[in-house]
């Protein structure tokens, strides 16, 4: 009897998920909105993003509104299916493929693992993937084929600059990494390769998990760095507030690395926008997607712009006040 | 529909290669080896290494089962002499791993489009060069899979698999027998190892990469494929229709089919309802809670051990 009750349900859970399954797919490519054109063909976009995560999440809307910039309007010209695979690499391998199932037009892989998954799922079908937030595509083997998309990658010698001139008497910059992210493994070169310009060396120190990031802090403060600065590194970032808490305590300012970490309350960054990089993410996919060039006509793109932008309660706290020269050319966190 | 279908089964597929090396630990030695975590993306690092060092690709199937054997032995060494508990010893050599790892890689490795994988190897495209990758990644890992099941279904008819078999079930008979259980134990996690590493050669031919990450919760995965597997597997051979076939000569052999048939069928079921799960528009948050619910779900209407024909 207990056999056969786990049968039925079993059969019962499939058959459920695999109708919901079903359902969505037909609904969602050919449903055209009242007053659209409803001959043109719509576009079909599967977005898959790594996780959930402020900076990520920004990549997306961005991209979003880069589409509608370039004259694309949702329902009308495109559709999209977004699915987060949780952090979870095998879930974004299973996204990708089934993107790849339902034969979209373009796929947009989020952060690198995402990245990775969407193109190894693309290959078949020769399908055009167009990422972003990847700081170096060409470590990830993301430079050729069809695929392209904008780099993430920080303006180090910015921040550099930045740390000079906030804090002229500071010599040692603490950095805490993932061994594991290509992303910032090569971030930290650059930075031990350009330190020395600016005066500084680098303390780095390497982590495996995010559960290892305060311990990691501690020792940083422990070696009396200067400062911290942070990289776009996500088990540190995800974990900024519990560091923040320590540095806070220890009177160590803290950098950020974009402008969601400076609300979170880093003293200042130098850095990129992620909602201005999904913008020219949208900007290139709509022209890979309209047919007006090939992702092999268009190079991956870094963003040149980057913003100074300041926490000025965060600044008094830490008794650091704005030296004249960057008066003006700092942009207040919350308000951007 | 009919894409998703084969990207699903192949994913199944291959996962059910981890599953036969979760099978054999927890199965049939009774041994829940976390180690499974660590040796999954061990068989991948290697794999993506020596791919991106312009290897043959089938030269890595036999390395990744090499170094998954070496850590089995050392999960097995770190159990029977260093008398360390079965659970901590494969926690050690998962955490051990994950360092290993990535001194073996690097960090996270890509191999480029260029580079030949099994998929797409000489020896691949001249039997199978008609059909599409899609295709042939689900032809190579269906030969794959069935070649290493009959292997192993081999394997446990001689005397040796023999005894692999007595040590989870009545580990007294083994010593009766004037055998080390110790070594028997060593020899299964060696080869449940292998085969988990061997997976993870798999998964990095399939999906070009190696991540650091890529082995957490491989252990859940495979103990899933393998309760669903055995559990349904069981309720067919009590079946009136299996108890019919096994009277019936020649059709008794389908009548209770192998563990490592119900492995493989858990495998390709369980991918299929994650997928599904996945196209439900089921947010990716809430995925481990509902593959945790669909497991203990599994795991109480099977009523555990029972009248089992095929063991789990």
């Amino acid at each position: 009897m207990k056999k056969i009750r786990l049968f039925a349900a079993l059969l019962a859970l499939t058959l459920t998920l695999t109708a919901c399954g079903k359902e969505q797919e037909t609904t969602t490519p050919d449903a055209p909105e009242d007053g659209g054109d409803a001959q043109k063909e719509m576009y079909v976009i599967g977005i898959s993003q790594y996780g959930e995560h402020a900076s990520l999440d920004n990549c997306r809307e961005g991209f979003l509104q880069g589409l509608e910039q370039a004259g694309l309007v949702e329902g009308v010209d495109f559709t999209y299916d977004y699915q987060n695979a949780g952090f979870d690499d095998n879930i974004a391998t299973q996204i990708g493929q089934s993107f790849s199932a339902q034969d979209v037009d373009l796929m947009v892989g989020i952060a690198t693992n995402s990245a990775v998954a969407c193109f190894a799922a693309a290959e078949d079908k020769d399908i055009p993937v167009i990422f972003t937030a990847i700081t170096d595509p060409v470590q990830a083997k993301l430079d050729s084929g069809n695929i392209t998309g904008t780099s993430d990658k920080l303006p180090v010698e910015a921040q550099l600059d930045l740390i000079r001139q906030l804090q002229p008497n500071a010599k040692t910059i603490g950095i805490i990494y993932t061994t594991s992210e290509p992303n910032s493994v090569s971030t930290i070169e650059e930075y031990q390769e350009k330190a020395g310009d600016y005066g500084f060396t680098i303390d780095a120190v390497g982590v495996t998990s995010q559960a290892e990031v305060t311990q990691a802090a501690d020792t940083l403060i422990a070696h009396d760095v200067d400062c911290f600065s942070n990289l776009t590194d996500n088990n540190v970032v995800g974990v900024l507030a519990a560091i923040l808490e320590k540095t806070n305590e220890a009177g160590i300012p803290v950098y950020g690395s974009e402008v969601e970490q400076v609300k979170l309350g880093c003293v200042a960054s130098a850095g990129i926008d992620y909602v201005q990089l999904g913008i020219q993410t949208g900007l290139m996919a709509a022209k890979v997607l309209t047919g007006k060039a090939s992702c092999a006509d268009l190079p991956y793109e870094t963003i040149s712009e980057y913003s100074l932008y300041i926490n000025s309660q965060e600044l008094d706290a830490m008794g650091i006040s704005i030296p004249e020269a960057l008066a003006g050319k700092t942009v207040e966190a919350d308000a951007a | 529909m009919l894409d998703l279908l084969i990207s699903t089964l192949t994913q199944g597929l291959i996962y059910a290669l981890i599953s036969f090396g979760v099978y054999i630990t927890y199965s049939i030695l009774d041994f829940p080896d976390l180690g499974v975590d660590g040796t999954f993306p061990l068989g991948a690092a290697v794999t993506a290494v020596l791919l991106t060092r312009g290897a043959d690709p089938w030269a890595t199937l036999a390395a990744s089962l090499a170094v998954g054997a070496l850590a089995g032995l050392l999960t097995g060494v770190i159990h029977v002499a260093l008398r360390v508990r079965n659970l901590l010893a494969g926690i050690i050599t998962m955490t051990a791993l994950f360092s290993i790892n990535l001194q073996i890689a690097g960090s996270n490795l890509t191999v480029d489009r260029g580079t030949d994988t099994i998929f797409t190897a000489p020896l691949t495209m001249s039997l199978f060069g008609g059909l599409t990758l899609m295709q042939r990644k689900l032809v190579v890992s269906l030969i794959l899979v069935v070649l290493v099941k009959v292997l192993l279904d081999l394997y446990f008819r001689t005397k040796s698999g023999l005894l692999l078999r007595a040590v989870g079930d009545n580990a007294g008979l083994v010593t009766t027998l004037a055998k080390n259980r110790g070594v028997v134990k060593v020899v299964g996690l060696m080869l449940s190892n292998a085969l988990v590493a061997l997976g993870g050669c798999i998964v990095c031919h399939e999906q070009r990469s190696f991540s650091a990450t890529m082995g957490t919760g491989q252990l859940v995965y495979g103990l899933a494929a393998v309760i669903i597997g055995v559990s349904l597997m069981n309720f067919y051979a009590a079946s009136p229709l299996a108890r019919a076939m096994r009277g019936a000569g020649a059709l008794r052999y389908l009548a209770t089919p192998a563990g490592t048939t119900a492995v493989i069928a858990g495998s390709i079921l369980y991918k299929i309802c994650i997928q599904a799960a996945l196209n439900a528009g089921l947010p990716a948050n809430m995925m481990k809670l509902a593959t945790a619910a669909l497991f203990l779900l599994v795991l109480v209407l099977s009523g555990r051990k029972g009248e089992a024909i095929i063991h789990a």
